[in-house]
């Protein structure tokens, strides 16, 4: 199994065993996402490719115009959908997909997020 | 590749692509507390793991070369990943990223014997080596 779903392992493996991981605390990732994405600067369409249990989505999406975030994996999706906060309803939505074959018509996203996804 | 090419097709001409991912770079282990920090050594890179960086970079770099994605900053910076106890980082690593990374045994020795002796608040932790890149989709 290559690293490109260590993220999702790791998160998985952290909801059944009893031991006490932290990841990222500092939030350095999404600080450099926000900064890099320039959500600020309009309101924005964005794909998240790999978007798991919607860890990252949480830390982005209040500032876009909508989210679509993809993941092949549905329990990790699932999880997502419960987590979604009430006021992001409207904006965030999830899909299973695979970024080879995207469901999606041309040109209609602003921004994609190819995240641990590799 | 073809992700990338599927990616571009539903992204407007002048939108962004971020890539954000963990490369390999035999990653510090290390003794934290609130204001300090200690290495005990680094991990081993497996093969598996090397090769998803390689194909990777290639497929970016095709993207780049071939004019479909414009390369437009990109920023290293560290992840972390924390744990309570050197044993729980053991077991952890292990348990999940047993093809991904390896650690040597005088590495967790001295991770141990780091932890053991530290502040009371000091945790293991992994320092990971992140990159990220913004592209820019072609006009």
């Amino acid at each position: 199994m290559g690293r490109e779903s260590l993220q999702l392992r790791a998160l998985a493996a952290a909801e059944i065993t009893p031991m006490t991981v932290q990841v990222d605390p500092e939030g350095t990732e999404a600080k450099h996402l926000r900064h890099y994405a320039d959500l600020a600067s309009r309101p924005m369409r964005v794909l998240e490719i790999g978007c798991g249990d919607g860890r990252l989505t949480w830390r982005y999406a209040e500032a876009a115009r909508r989210v679509t975030g993809i993941d092949l994996h549905p329990d990790d999706l699932r999880v997502a959908m419960i987590d979604r906060p009430a006021n992001l309803a409207a904006t965030v939505s999830f899909s299973q997909a695979d970024a080879v074959h995207l469901p999606f018509t041309a040109r209609r996203f602003d921004l994609a997020i190819f995240a641990w996804s590799f | 590749m073809h992700a990338l090419k599927e990616i571009v097709r539903v992204v407007v001409p002048g939108g962004a692509l971020i890539d954000l991912r963990p490369l390999c770079d035999r990653w510090p282990v290390e003794v934290a507390w609130s204001d300090g920090f200690l290495e005990a050594g680094r991990v081993t890179d497996l093969e598996e793991s090397l090769a998803a960086d390689r194909a990777a970079n290639k497929a970016t770099f095709d993207a780049d070369a071939s004019g479909v994605l414009h390369r437009e900053r990109d920023e290293y910076f560290p992840f972390f990943y924390y744990w309570d106890t050197a044993k729980e980082m053991q077991d952890y690593i292990a348990q999940n990223w047993e093809d991904v990374i390896s650690v040597e045994d005088d590495v967790w020795a001295k991770l141990r014997s780091l932890w053991t002796t530290a502040n009371a608040d000091a945790r293991a932790r992994l320092r990971m080596k992140m990159l990220i890149t913004r592209y820019r989709v072609r006009e």
